[in-house]
């Protein structure tokens, strides 16, 4: 069953078209991220789902009714924001309160929801304070618990932990994931975080310029991104391209000449056609005994990047760079002369007019 | 018996007590009295600085920092001593061209004696104090309020000369002289609440308040809710919002007289509204605020509205584009609708804005004079008086001073009646926020 849906969204301001023409459905209890470079619409979209905005063209349906006229608060949806956005001249109680004593609830049911969220939230503490007097991460929970609190069927985040620093940012995101396996809630989820959208995502839905041009899991969109964009997007340190000519399984480039035999193409390819050929660091490996990997090239060492856990190597394959990364206690100087290899069929391939995969 | 800290403080006060004795001799009320007061505030404060120096019973000289400024304060202290010499006959006979001085020196000469005085009570003090607190290595108070960040002290002295010399003496020399039967020009005749009484059995004067009250309370009220409205109808993203802020903001430009006189026009039976009704057929219209004893006022608060409004209603608009949006989208989605967002959020996150606007809008109140004086000029009778223009009557025109500073008095004290709670509470509220 969907919980969302969206059919032909078109949302312009003026003559800026944001929003071209969008479908997307999202399955009932699926977290679904939003990622995308900054001003591609996401904000733009969460919001029109939201109704915060009204579209130019389209119909968006939640639990199978159609929404797209109605009032926000009438769709079932709460949302959490960037700069979270609760009422600072009311307690958290109060933030939390506020919409059902609107919503003119029981004193006995607003009550108990309010202690049901807040105990979720471990805010319970916190009831009494004014959002002034709370850190980042505890006014972020009081911004979930105002969306928890109204009982909705959808929860909508937009860029929930920008504001925050790195650590905690890590520890609410756990608990996100938590609190989404508890609830079972359908959440869309806004960012620019790729390991917060790796980690959280049932599903990615990768966006460009108001158009989605992947929706799938992570896995998929790691391993198998639909163009060179996506795959460009997707991964730290990005993937590696290098510009040939491919006949058959042969890929050519300058002398060099690697035997991409293992790669599944998705189509009959053309004799002799132009290509990108995307390598992701971490997929290249230095030849320890003699040429394990299927394909083999001599680089030269320009930049050692040590983080810790690995290094990321910047080298030099006939005078194109080459990314890689080495385990941490591994020692690379620069200067060296390496064989390093990888596995064709962990490699992708674009067409180099369309950027499509081939 | 008292704390150092609170022996320190009492020190500091006394020593400016002192200053407003010297300050209020020298501008010549009861001269002997405050002078002789002064010698009383500087002598207890000679005391304090023994008593403080029995609590700690150290004289030292330990840092180097400490006796630069122990050294400073003496070296003034002379100086001011040099000053006071040079006005005494004795000095003045061995160097006679100190007498072409004469006059200058003789004015300087308390002040001289003061600070002369103060600078050693400083030195001496900084010597007992500094020392403890170059022991614990944090300055005491007495150093911090002397020595701390003394480039910034003295460059707030002009400031501080003008608000003690304007707000602070010229308020209590016409306090003092509401109580004489100054007439043209300030006299020390004392005749006690004579003044007053005749000013709260004047019927003007009664009138004049009334006026004030009414004025008042109807622009604060008006002005707040018509701005806030206009700033809130501007804010929903309206066409041509730059055009509509010029024209409400425009009057604002213009000065009290003239608009009073643009409004004496309009308000005008002969060539305003009234005759523009009549001409359009509606024969027996009458409309003529200004002449009508009962309701001339709420002409002249017209014409206050008109101009004052689109002021306030900037000042709110700037207040509404502080508020984050998504606040307002927060709010949608809470389902609350607009005006109880307005009410309950959006107003309350705008209190330092109101709380500026109210002032503003006070101020303008208690002021209120040249929008009377081109509308009608307190008429007809004395319908539209108001207290600004009963002051300025009665110093200026009537020529007596002691009626004008009996009236004057009473504006102020009333201000202050309705500030000083106010003010508690806003700055007492502080703290805990
Ligand atoms: N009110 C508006 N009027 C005109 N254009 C707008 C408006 N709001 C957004 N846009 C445009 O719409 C595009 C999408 O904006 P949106 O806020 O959805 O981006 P985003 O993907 O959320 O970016 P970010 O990651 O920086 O938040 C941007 O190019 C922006 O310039
Ligand atoms: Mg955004």
């Amino acid at each position: 069953m969907n919980s969302i849906e969206i059919k032909n969204l078109s949302l312009n301001f003026g003559d800026v078209k944001v929003l071209k023409d969008l479908n997307l459905s999202v399955e009932k209890g699926e977290f679904l991220v939003l990622l995308g470079a900054s001003g591609c619409g996401k904000s733009t979209l969460l919001n029109c789902i939201a109704g915060l905005l009204d579209i130019t063209d389209g119909q968006i349906f939640i639990n199978n009714q159609n929404v797209t006229w109605y009032e926000p608060s009438e769709r079932g949806i709460g949302m959490v924001f960037q700069s979270y956005a609760l009422y600072p001249q009311m307690s958290v109680e109060g933030n939390l309160s506020f919409s059902l004593k609107n919503a003119k609830l029981s004193k006995e049911e607003i009550n108990t929801r309010v202690k049901n969220a807040s105990e979720i939230l471990q805010i319970e503490d916190l009831l009494k304070r004014k959002p002034a007097a709370l850190s980042g991460g505890q006014r972020q929970r009081v911004a979930i618990g105002r969306a928890l609190v109204r009982d909705v069927e959808v929860f909508l985040f937009d860029e929930p932990l920008s504001n925050l620093d790195a650590k905690l940012r890590t520890e609410l995101r756990v608990e996100i994931k938590r609190l989404h396996h508890k609830l079972k809630n359908t959440m869309i989820y806004v960012t620019h975080d790729q390991i917060e959208a790796m980690t959280l995502a049932n599903r990615i839905a990768i966006m460009r310029d108001g158009l989605i041009l992947q929706l799938d899991n992570p896995k998929t969109i790691y391993n198998f991104p639909v163009n060179k964009y996506v795959a460009e997007f997707i991964g730290s340190p990005s993937m590696n391209f290098i510009e040939g000519r491919l006949d058959g399984t042969n890929f050519e480039f300058d002398e060099l000449s690697f035997n991409l035999e293992g790669y599944s193409f998705k189509e009959k390819i053309k004799a002799n056609s132009q290509v990108w050929l995307g390598v992701r660091p971490e997929n290249i490996v230095i030849n320890e005994a003699d040429k394990t990997m299927p394909v083999n090239c001599d680089v030269v060492v320009e930049v050692v990047e040590p983080m810790g856990a690995d290094t990321l190597v910047w080298s030099s394959l006939n005078g194109k760079e080459l990314r890689f990364t080495v385990e941490g206690n591994k020692i690379v100087n620069i200067g060296d002369k390496l064989n390093v290899g990888f596995d064709p069929a962990h490699v992708s391939i674009f067409d180099f007019e369309t950027e499509d995969r081939l | 018996m008292f704390k150092k800290a609170q022996l320190e403080r009492l020190f500091v006060s006394l020593v400016m007590l002192a200053f407003v004795s010297l300050a209020i001799s020298i501008i010549g009320i009861k001269p002997d009295i405050f002078q002789k007061l002064q010698f009383l505030f500087l002598t207890v404060a000679i005391i304090f600085v023994t008593l403080i120096w029995a609590q700690s019973k150290t004289i030292q000289f330990n840092s180097n920092r400490l006796r630069k400024q122990i050294f400073g304060w003496l070296l003034s202290s002379i100086f001011s001593i040099l000053i006071w010499s040079f006005a005494q006959k004795d000095i003045q006979s061995i160097f006679p061209s100190l007498k072409g001085y004469r006059k200058a020196l003789n004015t300087l000469e308390p002040i001289a004696i003061y600070l002369a005085i103060v600078f050693i009570l400083f030195a001496l003090i900084l010597s007992i104090v500094g020392a403890r607190d170059s022991r614990l290595d944090r300055p005491g108070y007495i150093e911090r309020t002397l020595v701390y960040n003394l480039s910034s002290k003295i460059a707030a002295i002009p400031m501080m000369l003008t608000s003690v010399g304007i707000f602070i003496i010229a308020t209590l020399w016409t306090v003092y002289h509401s109580f004489t039967n100054s007439r043209m020009l300030p006299k020390s005749e004392f005749i006690g609440l004579a003044q007053y009484e005749r000013l709260w059995s004047s019927d003007r004067w009664y009138m004049s308040i009334e006026n004030l009250a009414i004025y008042g309370a109807c622009s604060l009220v008006f002005s707040l809710f018509i701005g806030f409205l206009l700033a809130a109808l501007l804010d929903q993203k309206t066409r041509f919002e730059n055009t509509f802020r010029t024209i409400f903001l425009y009057p604002f430009a213009l000065s009290f007289i003239v608009t009073g006189l643009v409004w004496q026009w309009i308000l005008n039976p002969e060539y305003g509204v009234e005759k523009i009704v009549r001409s359009l057929g509606f024969e027996s219209f009458v409309f003529n605020p200004l002449y009508n004893t009962d309701i001339v006022i709420y002409g002249i608060l017209a014409a206050g509205l008109w101009q004052g409004t689109g002021f306030i209603m900037c000042l709110m608009l700037a207040g509404l584009r502080g508020i984050d949006q998504e606040i307002w989208k927060a709010a949608k989605i809470d389902g609350i609708p607009m005006w109880k967002t307005y009410i309950q959020v959006v107003i309350p996150m705008m209190r330092p804005i109101f709380i500026t606007t109210l002032v503003i809008i006070a101020a303008g109140i208690i002021k209120v004079y040249d929008l009377v004086v081109a509308q009608t000029s307190g008429g007809p009778g004395i319908s539209s008086e108001v207290p600004a223009k009963y002051v300025y009557d009665y110093m200026f025109s009537a020529q007596n001073l002691g009626q004008g500073f009996a009236a004057s008095t009473m504006m102020l004290v009333s201000v202050l009646i309705v500030l000083i709670p106010f003010a508690y509470l806003q700055f007492g509220r502080r703290k805990y926020d």
